[in-house]
């Protein structure tokens, strides 16, 4: 099931170390091309070796999403055609905004996309804005992305040149925050408010905060419509199963060779054949599936699990971001659990109450169990505490956090009970896992525009 | 078509006067945050409740939303 990365590299323009590769015996189809060493492909580049983006009516195009089978790459998987055809009924010129702010710490499947294959993603925008009848497109970003914000200024201006057939292209920055980048905070910030998100009975692509449709989709989601475009629903379904199809992007992070490569699965891999092409030999301790507010699971179970989204659902798993993070034998989850918990809870936007009142008392109680501070009765405050926060909030980002640690409960009982007992944590010398960023101080803390 | 109890949980400050006038489909957390647990009043009576526990709310976090169908208003939107 492994073959040799198609493209490896790393580049002096990246900020970051890159290693992207195809998982599969099929290659890549989104990640294929130059090599990254070259940079960002060019317009000319892309159309010869792909071609034009194919100029179907705007009923012939609805048809083949549909066909398609096409789910949002952000982490909710919602049917793309079913979100178009929302917007496309709504009275009012759609908003259409690809999302490419990457808010998940570890993840790095956007940056790739949108800092070396720009034209895929801005042809999958230009194609959905031709479907909702929207002249504009706002690409959204957060501000700590300069890589990703001068790739797409030179795409577009590129595009502009090549004199193609484009809806209006807007780069947007907004704050870097967490949740800055969930669909209702950017709506929000779109619309002149602060990039926190917000309740609404009404969905979004009905009726967004400025009363216009609006219809916001992830970079990655963009990208492979213009590949299936180009290459039909059928054979781009096959990229992946009936449930989920397509091919993904994962990103690997935790004890793995290179942190933050960006993989291309087309076909079908269990975790394990994901983190043997990854350098992983063996089934390590456990795995982080989804993002930082995603799910753990026992190393060896998870080893067996195709990444799929039914699959990963049997074990209460989702893709999510395809975030893959691997805890090696000999390190403490529930210490990783802690750090990526307090850094959660700081990344609260702080108006839900259960999110504002719960997330520091979950993240210090925790930092307790990690620490062996932690005794029954504060076991059972933390998880009547998980009960009240899960499902309390305008977004999911309490939800992610009870996720986390609720698995962490499960998949590392052993070493709760030691924990628990006041015993010295056996992995106590081990270093720091899985990286979070550094919490923003309390004055950038209001910063939301 | 019909009509649903929802707490903006951005706008919910903790009162919970809403609980006072709607016992019946409001609970109240640790906090005194509002929680739905029957979100369509259904016959009349109870909707005299909701409507009152609407107007009641000092933060405007009370709303009867008229619910228009399964569609998009269940997307999970990633980061």
């Amino acid at each position: 099931m492994t073959s040799p990365s198609s493209l490896v590299d790393s580049t002096p323009s990246s900020p970051l170390n890159s290693d992207v590769g195809g998982l599969g015996d099929r290659g890549t189809w989104l990640l294929s091309g130059p090599q990254m060493s070259e940079g960002m492909e060019t317009i000319a580049n892309h159309i010869a070796r792909l071609g034009a983006l194919p100029s179907w009516s705007r009923s012939e195009l609805r048809a083949i999403v549909r066909e398609s089978g096409l789910q949002g790459r952000g982490g909710g998987r919602f049917p793309l055609a079913q979100k178009i055809d929302t917007a496309f009924l709504a009275p009012g010129e759609p908003i259409m905004v690809v999302n490419a702010s990457e808010s998940e710490p570890a993840s790095r499947k956007d940056l790739i996309l949108c800092g070396y294959r720009p034209h895929l993603v801005l042809d999958g925008a230009a194609a959905t804005a031709a479907m909702v009848g929207a002249r504009e497109v706002i690409v959204h970003l957060h501000r700590g992305s300069p890589f990703v914000r001068d790739a797409l200024v030179s795409a577009v201006a590129e595009r502009k040149t090549a004199g193609l057939d484009d809806p209006e292209w807007r780069i947007s920055v907004g704050p870097d925050r967490y949740v800055a980048g969930e669909a209702s905070a950017i709506a929000s910030f779109l619309n002149g408010g602060e990039a926190r998100p917000h309740f609404s009975g009404t969905p979004m692509a009905r009726k967004g905060p400025s009363g216009r449709p609006t219809l916001i989709n992830n970079a990655e989601t963009m990208a492979h419509l213009a590949f299936l475009l180009r290459f039909g629903a059928a054979l781009w379904r096959s990229g992946g199963t009936r449930t989920s199809p397509g091919s993904q992007l994962l990103t690997l992070c935790g004890e793995v060779g290179v942190p933050g490569q960006v993989f291309e699965l087309v076909g079908q891999a269990t975790i394990g054949d994901v983190l043997l092409h990854a350098g992983v030999t063996a089934p390590p301790a456990a795995v982080l599936v989804g993002g930082y507010g995603g799910t753990w699971l026992e190393g060896n179970m998870a080893w067996q699990v195709p990444f799929e989204r039914t699959a990963l659902g049997c074990v209460g798993a989702q893709p999510g971001c395809g975030l893959v993070g691997v805890l090696p034998h000999g390190a403490c989850g529930l210490g990783e659990t802690a750090r990526i918990v307090r850094y959660m809870a700081g990344e609260s936007a702080g108006q839900c109450g259960p999110c504002v009142s719960g997330l520091p008392l979950i993240a210090r109680a925790c930092d307790d169990l990690g620490e062996g501070k932690l005794r029954r009765r504060g076991l059972r405050r933390l998880q009547s505490l998980c009960g009240l926060v899960s499902g309390s909030g305008a977004c999911s980002h309490p939800d992610g956090v009870v996720r986390l640690v609720q698995t962490m409960l499960d998949v590392f009982e052993d070493d709760v009970v030691r924990h628990l007992a006041g015993r010295p944590c056996r992995a106590s010398n081990h270093p720091p896992v899985f990286s979070v960023p550094i919490p923003v101080s309390d004055v950038l803390d209001q910063v939301w525009r | 078509m019909s009509a649903r109890v929802r707490i903006d949980p951005t706008r919910c400050r903790g009162h919970a006067i809403c609980a006072l006038f709607y016992p019946e489909g409001i609970e109240l957390d640790r906090w005194g945050y509002g929680r739905v647990v029957d979100p369509t009043p259904g016959e009349s009576r109870n909707l005299k409740r909701v409507l009152r526990a609407v107007a009641a709310c000092p933060n405007d976090a009370v709303v009867l939303v008229v619910d228009e169908g399964h569609d998009a208003a269940a997307a999970p939107s990633g980061p």
